[in-house]
C-alpha cells in the first residue's frame, strides 16, 4: 500500500515529512497506488481535488508544470481566468522550473491560481488550480527550498482528463465534449466524438440505459442533462451522410490480407469490434446466424422504441468500411470455431449474444407448449415475422407477461400494439426493485399495461394441451439480502389465477449452448457463459476473444459496445505485437475511481434551475396500437439550449511515475 | 423572495440572477459578455463578480451576478475589496489576450472594454503575451464584415446573433484553451460561407473584432478626383438613425442636414434613394399584378434586402424564382442615374460614380454583384454604411447637429413619396405596393392612404387585401429576421403556398435595424423604435403619400422608361437571381483529425 509522504486533498492537509516510512498510516484508498504498471512506482498523484506525494524524491515545481500544461491544454477557452490565467502560470512555472523565476513569482502565481478556482466558468477551471493552491499554500517552503537546487530533468508523468459521466460509461464516451460540440454548433464533431467509440450512436440515443446521467453532477442541481437525447439528436442530424464520412476512410494502417479477422454476431458487441478492426485496417468477416443484423438490439428492442432503418442504417457502416457480414450463418450449426481457423481467418471474435429464455421453474411449465414464448423469442417474432415480413400473428384477449426488467416491459408493450385486450405484467419484487428504466415503467402504464408488483407464479395452467390461465401467489417484502435488495416470501393462501391462452416468460437469458464443442477449446463458466480474461477478452483459445452478453450474461448495448471495442484492441495487439498491451488510460481511470470516496459531495454555489428538455411523445392511446417510434426528436433549438446544461465536470489528474 | 444587495433588503423571484435583481434595484455591476436584449448571459467574461453570503452560511463566496440565482435570505456585496481586485484582475487578463492595437481599431471610443476597464478601475496591465493572439484569423474576404479575431473577447453575442435571431448559424467554435475562436463554419473565408452579410453581429461585438468593411478611403477618392461626377444617394432609414453618432434627439429626421454634409463633402449631385423606392413599387407592383394574372409563380417575395436575397440564394435557391425580378431602390438609382440622369445632364456615364449611404452591410455585396455591371461599370460604385458617414463627417470635422439644412436639387431623380420613405421600416415596403397596386386594380385609391394590417412588431404577420372583383382577396404576409423567413419557406415548401406577396427583411425592424446602423454599447436594437416612427412621421407629413403619385416617377416613365416592366424597365430595371448553394462533403477522417481522444 502507497504511504502518503505529504499531500493536501479537499482542504485537508497530509503531513508526513517528520515521521518514518513504517509509522504512516494506511489508507486503503491507496492500496493500489505502489505501482502505475509492472515494476513502475507512483512517486505522486494531482487531481482536481488536491495532491499526494508518495515519494520524497518528486521534484514538485516539475510535477505542477506538467499538470498545468495539462490543464492550460485542456481550457476550452471560453472563460477568461481558464483561459488566460492557466497560460500564465504555465508560463511562470516554466521559469520557475528553469530557475528564472524568482520567489515572488510564487505570490503572482498564487493570485491568479486563486482567481481560477473562485470564478472559472466550468468544472475544469474551478478544480484546475486546487492542487497547486495546495502546494503553495501549505507546502511553500518545500518548493522555496527547490529554487535554490539544479534544473531538474523532466520526470516521467502521465495525465488524464475526465469526467463523472465519462468514467460510468462502459464506453468512456467523452460526453461533455459531444455537448461541447454541440454548444459550439458543429453537430458532426459532436457525433464525431461519439463514433470514436462506436458507430451505433443512432441506437444508443435511443436506447442507452444511461450510466452517464445517474454519474451526472446536475442532478444535484435540478436534473440530469438529457445525454443520451442530445446523441439521438446529432445522430439523427448527420444520418444522411454518414456513410459518406466512411465511404473515403482510409486507414493509417492497412494490414496484410492474411491478417483477416473472423466476428461472430452482428450484435453491438461483435459490430463494435468489427468496426475498430475495419478502422484499423483488418479485413473483418462477420458471420450473422439470423437474416438481419443487430443481434439484441434487433430482435430484442421494438419497433417503437428502436425502428430497424435506424439499426441498419448503423450496421450499414460496417459494409461501407469494407467489412463482409454473412447472414444465416449459425455457429455450431453451419460452421464451426474450427472452421473458421482452417479458413485462414488470423482471430476471432466471439459475441453471440444470449438469446436463450429462462424458465420460470414452476409446476406444468413446457416452453414446447402452444402459448408460451420466451419474452426474447415473442420479441423477435413480432419485429422480425410481423413488422418486417408481414406475418400475421394471432394473439389472444389477455397475455400474462412475467418479469420486471427491459425485455418484460418491451414484451407487454409490443403485445398491447398487436392488439392484446389486457395485458398483465408479473414482477415479484416492489416497483422501486423493478431493473427496468424508470421511462419504460412510466410508458407501459400509460399505454394500460396491468401492474401485479410483489407476485410470483406458481403454476401454468395446462388443459387439453393447451395454456388456460397461469396461478399467482401475492409475495412480501422480507428482509435486505447481501445485495441490499429485499427478500420476498409467499404470502400463505393468496393464490388467484388469471385465466390467459399466452404467457411470456422474461426474466432472463442465457447463452444458447451447442455453439462450441469440447474439442474447439473455448471454455464456458459454471453459469454458463463464455470464460475469458477480464483485461484482454481473450478465451482460453489462443487467438480466440469473447465480448459483450455471451461474456457478461444478459447486460446493457453500451456494455457490449465497451467490450467489443475492448476486445478489438486486445486482436490488434494479439496480432500486431504477439501480446495485449499495458493501458494507460485504464489505468488512470482505475486510480480516479479509487478515490471517489474521498471526493466531497455537493455544489456549494448557487445555480439556476433549467430543467431539462421535454421530449414530445406519441400519444399514449393512439401509440399503443401502432409500432410508430414513440419518442419523437428534438428541434436544433431545443439542442442548444439542452447543451448548455453541462456543467462540463472535467477534472484533470496525473500521476508522476519512475519510468 | 427577500434577500439584500449591499445591505438593501431586495425583493425578487425565485431564479431570478443577481445581475437582474441588482439593475432593478440600482446597484450597477459592471459587465463585458452579457447582453439582455439578446437574453445572453454566457458567463464567459466573469467581470460581474460578487460576493454573495447564503443564508446561514458563515462562509463568502465570489460568484459571477450573471449567472447566480438570488436564494431566499441571500445578501449580495458588489464593492468589497476582494471583489474589486478580482474584477480588475480579470480585465487584466482579458486584455492580455487581446490585440490593443486601439489607436488604428475601428470601435476606437466605442469600445465595451475600454468601458469595462475604467468601470474596474484598471490599474496596469502587466500581462503583455503578443504570441497569445497573434495567430489568430483576420478575415477581411467579404465584401460586408470584416473579422478580427486578434480582438475578440469571447462573448459569443455573433454566435448568439446569427444562430438564434437570424437563424443562419454561420459561425461555430473552433479549437481549445488560447486557441479558441469563433470561427466561420467548415473553416470557409466568410464570401463562401453561409454569412448573408447582415451585419447583426456586428450591431452586438462590444470591441472591434466584427466590423464593416470600411470603405470610406474609396469614397474619398471618388469625391477628390475632380474628373468624376459624384452622385451621392442615401437610403430612407439613413436619416432617423445618423442623429445618433452626433447625440442628436433619436429618431429625429435630418434629411436637410445629411444633404448638406454629403454636398460639403464635395458630392456633385444628392440624390434620394427614396426616389427609387417610388419606382421599385410601380416595377414591384405591375409585376405582381402580371404574377397574379398570368398564373405566374407565386407568391412573390421582395427583392429589396440583399440579404435575404442571398440568403435565397444560397439556402433556398430552387425557390429564387419566388424572388421580385425588381431590382432595389440601390441599384435602381445606380442604373437611373448611370443613364437617364445622364442624359438628362448631358454627362458621359463614364465619368458618373455613384456613392450610396445605407442602412445596410449586405449592400456593399449587392453593389458588387456581377448582375449589376453595365459595360464594365458598376451601378454603385461604393456604398457606406450609416456608421461609416458618421466616420468621416467627423473625419472631415463636421458635427450634424451644426449643419443648416439644404434640399435636393435635382428636377429629376429627388421627389419621394411617404409610401417610399417606410421602406424603411419592416412591414413598410408592403404597405407601399398595397397603397399602389390597390390603386392600379382598382382604379381607386384606398379609403385611408394608410394601410396598417400589416405593421407591427411580430416577426410573422400576415393579413388579407381585397383587390377588387378582377384579382378578388389576396393573402399577405411580412416577415422580418431570417430565422423567421426560414420557417416560412420552410411551411411554404411543406404546406404549399398559400401567399400571393410576402415581404422579406433579413434584419429585425427591417432597415431602420439595419447591420449598418449606429451601434449601441450593451443593448441590441434600442433605438429601432424611435428609428421607425420617425419614419412613419416623415410619411404622414409628405404632400404626396403614394409611389404612382410621384410627380418626377411619372415623367421618368413619360420620357425615358415607357411603362413598367417595358423593355428598358426589363434591362435597367430588373435583374436575376443564381443558385449559390455550396455543400461541404466531410470525411471521417478530417473530422477525427479535429478531435483529440481522452478517454
Amino acid at each position: 500500500m502507497a504511504k502518503v509522504i505529504f499531500g493536501a486533498w479537499d482542504g485537508k492537509v497530509i503531513d508526513n515529512r517528520n515521521r518514518q516510512i513504517f509509522e504512516i498510516e494506511e489508507h486503503p484508498e491507496f492500496n493500489d497506488f505502489d505501482e502505475f504498471n509492472t515494476g513502475n512506482p507512483i512517486k505522486a498523484f494531482f487531481g482536481g481535488h488536491g495532491f499526494f506525494i508518495f515519494e520524497k524524491k518528486v521534484n514538485l515545481l516539475d510535477a505542477l508544470l506538467h499538470y498545468m500544461e495539462r490543464v492550460a491544454r485542456e481550457s476550452c477557452g471560453k472563460c477568461t481566468p481558464c483561459r488566460v490565467g492557466t497560460q500564465i502560470i504555465k508560463r511562470k512555472l516554466e521559469d520557475l522550473v528553469n530557475r528564472k523565476g524568482s520567489p515572488k513569482d510564487l505570490d503572482e502565481i498564487e493570485i491568479i491560481a486563486e482567481q481560477i478556482k473562485s470564478t472559472s466558468l466550468c468544472g475544469l477551471g474551478q478544480t484546475a488550480t486546487v492542487a497547486l493552491l495546495g502546494m503553495f499554500q501549505f507546502f511553500r517552503e518545500a518548493i522555496l527550498s527547490e529554487l535554490s537546487t539544479p534544473i531538474p530533468l523532466r520526470q516521467p508523468c502521465e495525465t488524464y482528463v475526465s469526467a463523472p459521466c465519462i468514467e460510468a460509461c462502459p464506453s468512456k464516451v467523452d460526453v461533455p465534449k459531444y455537448i461541447d460540440y454541440i454548444k459550439d454548433g458543429k453537430f458532426t464533431h459532436s457525433l464525431g466524438v461519439i463514433l470514436q467509440k462506436y458507430p451505433m450512436a443512432a441506437t444508443c440515443g435511443r436506447v442507452c440505459v444511461r450510466f452517464c446521467e445517474m454519474a451526472c453532477r446536475r442532478t444535484q442541481v435540478d436534473e440530469a442533462v438529457g445525454i443520451k437525447v442530445l446523441k439521438r439528436f446529432v445522430a439523427d442530424h448527420e444520418q444522411g451522410v454518414i456513410n459518406e464520412w466512411f465511404s473515403a476512410y482510409a486507414p493509417e494502417d492497412p494490414k496484410d490480407p492474411h491478417l483477416q479477422v473472423a466476428v461472430v454476431g452482428t450484435g453491438p458487441a461483435g459490430i463494435a469490434a468489427a468496426y475498430h478492426l475495419l478502422l484499423k485496417g483488418y479485413p473483418v468477416d462477420i458471420f450473422e446466424a439470423k437474416s438481419i443484423p443487430g443481434g439484441m438490439a434487433a430482435t430484442g428492442i421494438p419497433e417503437y422504441r428502436l425502428p430497424k432503418a435506424v439499426l441498419a442504417k448503423e450496421v450499414s457502416i460496417i459494409e461501407t468500411l469494407g467489412g463482409r457480414i454473412f447472414y444465416n450463418q449459425k455457429m455450431g450449426r453451419d460452421f464451426t470455431l474450427n472452421d473458421l481457423v482452417e479458413r485462414g481467418y488470423a482471430s476471432v471474435f466471439l459475441g453471440i449474444g444470449t438469446h436463450k429464455g429462462k424458465t420460470m421453474q414452476v409446476a406444468y411449465e413446457d416452453p414446447e407448449i402452444q402459448g408460451y414464448d420466451f419474452g426474447v423469442d415473442f420479441l423477435l417474432r413480432i419485429n422480425h415475422d410481423y413488422i418486417d415480413r408481414g406475418i400475421p400473428m394471432e394473439l389472444g384477449e389477455t397475455m400474462v407477461v412475467v418479469g420486471g426488467g427491459n425485455v418484460a416491459m418491451d414484451c407487454a408493450r409490443s403485445a398491447l400494439r398487436m392488439n392484446v385486450k389486457q395485458v398483465h405484467l408479473i414482477y415479484r419484487r416492489s416497483e422501486k426493485e423493478m431493473p427496468a428504466d424508470h421511462e419504460e415503467i412510466e410508458a407501459a402504464k400509460k399505454e394500460g399495461v396491468i401492474f401485479h408488483f410483489l407476485t410470483n407464479p406458481t403454476k401454468i395452467l395446462v388443459k387439453d394441451g393447451r395454456i388456460r390461465g397461469i396461478e399467482l401467489i401475492k409475495m412480501a417484502l422480507g428482509n435486505p439480502d447481501e445485495s441490499g435488495r429485499s427478500s420476498v416470501v409467499p404470502v400463505a393462501e393468496s393464490e388467484f389465477t388469471i385465466d390467459t391462452d399466452h404467457i411470456i416468460p422474461a426474466i432472463g437469458q442465457q447463452v444458447e449452448l451447442g455453439f462450441v464443442t469440447p474439442k474447439d477449446g473455448v471454455e464456458l463458466n459454471t453459469w454458463g457463459t463464455i470464460r475469458v480474461n477480464p483485461a484482454s477478452l481473450i478465451t482460453t483459445r489462443k487467438g480466440v476473444f469473447a465480448g459483450g452478453d455471451c461474456v457478461s450474461g444478459p447486460a446493457t448495448l453500451v456494455q457490449a459496445m465497451a467490450q467489443g471495442e475492448k476486445a478489438a484492441r486486445s486482436i490488434d495487439d494479439y496480432l500486431t505485437l504477439g501480446r495485449i498491451r499495458f493501458q494507460p488510460k485504464e489505468r488512470m481511470s482505475q486510480l480516479v475511481a479509487d478515490l471517489q470516496p474521498m471526493i466531497a459531495k455537493g455544489i456549494n454555489i448557487p445555480v439556476k434551475h433549467e430543467y431539462r428538455v421535454k421530449i414530445k411523445e406519441l400519444d399514449p392511446l393512439i401509440r399503443k396500437k401502432i409500432f410508430e417510434e414513440v419518442e419523437k426528436p428534438i428541434s436544433v433549438d431545443q439542442a442548444y439550449t439542452e447543451a448548455q446544461r453541462c456543467m462540463r465536470c472535467y477534472r484533470v489528474y496525473s500521476a508522476i511515475t519512475e519510468h | 423572495m427577500i434577500g439584500s444587495i449591499n445591505g438593501k433588503q431586495v425583493e425578487f423571484n425565485k431564479n431570478q440572477v443577481v445581475l437582474t435583481v441588482a439593475k432593478a434595484n440600482n446597484h450597477f455591476i459592471p459587465t463585458l459578455c452579457e447582453m439582455a436584449d439578446l437574453n445572453h448571459t454566457p458567463g464567459t467574461c466573469r467581470v460581474c463578480l460578487v460576493d454573495i453570503q447564503k443564508k446561514n452560511d458563515s462562509q463568502h463566496r465570489i460568484v459571477t451576478a450573471c449567472t447566480t440565482p438570488m436564494e431566499e435570505g441571500m445578501s449580495v456585496l458588489t464593492r468589497t475589496p476582494k471583489v474589486r481586485q478580482m474584477q480588475r484582475l480579470q480585465v487584466e487578463l482579458l486584455i492580455a489576450d487581446h490585440n490593443q492595437d486601439c489607436a488604428a481599431c475601428i470601435r476606437h471610443g466605442n469600445c465595451e472594454l475600454q468601458d469595462v476597464a475604467q468601470f474596474v478601475g484598471l490599474k496596469q496591465t502587466r500581462y503583455t503575451y503578443p504570441q497569445f493572439y497573434q495567430r489568430r484569423s483576420r478575415d477581411d474576404s467579404s465584401p460586408a464584415v470584416v473579422r478580427d479575431m486578434s480582438k475578440c473577447i469571447r462573448c459569443f453575442r455573433c454566435v448568439a446573433v446569427c444562430r438564434d435571431i437570424q437563424g443562419i448559424d454561420a459561425l461555430v467554435i473552433t479549437e481549445k484553451g488560447l486557441e479558441t475562436e469563433i470561427s466561420v463554419r467548415d473553416h470557409l473565408p466568410l464570401n463562401q460561407s453561409d454569412c448573408v452579410s447582415c451585419g447583426q453581429c456586428i450591431l452586438v461585438c462590444p470591441v472591434g473584432a466584427l466590423a464593416e468593411k470600411n470603405d470610406i478611403e474609396a469614397a474619398l477618392d471618388l469625391l477628390f478626383d475632380p474628373e468624376l461626377v459624384t452622385v451621392v444617394q442615401f437610403a430612407p432609414a439613413i436619416r432617423t438613425a445618423i442623429g445618433e453618432e452626433f447625440n442628436m434627439t433619436k429618431g429625429e429626421n435630418l434629411e436637410g442636414k445629411i444633404i448638406t454634409a454629403l454636398k460639403q463633402l464635395g458630392a456633385d449631385v444628392v440624390l434620394d434613394t427614396n426616389f427609387t423606392a417610388d419606382l421599385v413599387i410601380m416595377e414591384e407592383g405591375t409585376e405582381l399584378l402580371e404574377r397574379i394574372k398570368n398564373k405566374g409563380v407565386l407568391p412573390m417575395f421582395t427583392s429589396c434586402c440583399p440579404g435575404w436575397v442571398n440568403f435565397v440564394e444560397k439556402n433556398y435557391p430552387d425557390m429564387r424564382e419566388h424572388i421580385s425580378t425588381t431590382r432595389s431602390p440601390q441599384q435602381a438609382l445606380g442604373s437611373m442615374a448611370k443613364t437617364y440622369l445622364a442624359q438628362k445632364m448631358g454627362l458621359d456615364p463614364s465619368r458618373i460614380r455613384v456613392i450610396s449611404i445605407m442602412p445596410c452591410t449586405a449592400k456593399k455585396g449587392e453593389a458588387n454583384r456581377p448582375e449589376f455591371k453595365t459595360k464594365g461599370f458598376l451601378d454603385v460604385d461604393v456604398v457606406l454604411t450609416t456608421r461609416e458617414l458618421a466616420r468621416l463627417l467627423k473625419r472631415e470635422g463636421m458635427d450634424l447637429a451644426d449643419l443648416p439644412d439644404s434640399g435636393f436639387d435635382s428636377p429629376w431623380m429627388s421627389d419621394y413619396s411617404g409610401a417610399a420613405v417606410i421602406f424603411g421600416n419592416t412591414g413598410g415596403v408592403m404597405e407601399a405596393a398595397v397603397r399602389t397596386v390597390y390603386k392600379v386594380a382598382t382604379g381607386k385609391e384606398l379609403a385611408t392612404v394608410e394601410y396598417t394590417d400589416l405593421r407591427g412588431e411580430e416577426n410573422f404577420r400576415e393579413a388579407v387585401v381585397d383587390l377588387g372583383p378582377d384579382l378578388g382577396s389576396r393573402k399577405l404576409a411580412v416577415v422580418h429576421t431570417l430565422k423567421a423567413a426560414r420557417r416560412l419557406l420552410e411551411s411554404i415548401k411543406t404546406d404549399g403556398n398559400t401567399y400571393d406577396f410576402v415581404e422579406v427583411m433579413a434584419c429585425p425592424g427591417g432597415c431602420a435595424g439595419g447591420g449598418g446602423q449606429p451601434r449601441s454599447k450593451h443593448s441590441y436594437q434600442g433605438t429601432w423604435q424611435e428609428r421607425k416612427k420617425g419614419l412613419y412621421t416623415i410619411d404622414q407629413h409628405r404632400p404626396i403619400r403614394q409611389s404612382h403619385n410621384n410627380p418626377m416617377i411619372t415623367v421618368l416613365y413619360e420620357d425615358f422608361l415607357g411603362a413598367p416592366m417595358g423593355e428598358t424597365s426589363h434591362h435597367l430595371l430588373h435583374t436575376t437571381y443564381r443558385d449559390r448553394r455550396h455543400t461541404i462533403k466531410h470525411t471521417m477522417d478530417e473530422i477525427w483529425k479535429e478531435i483529440e481522444q481522452r478517454t
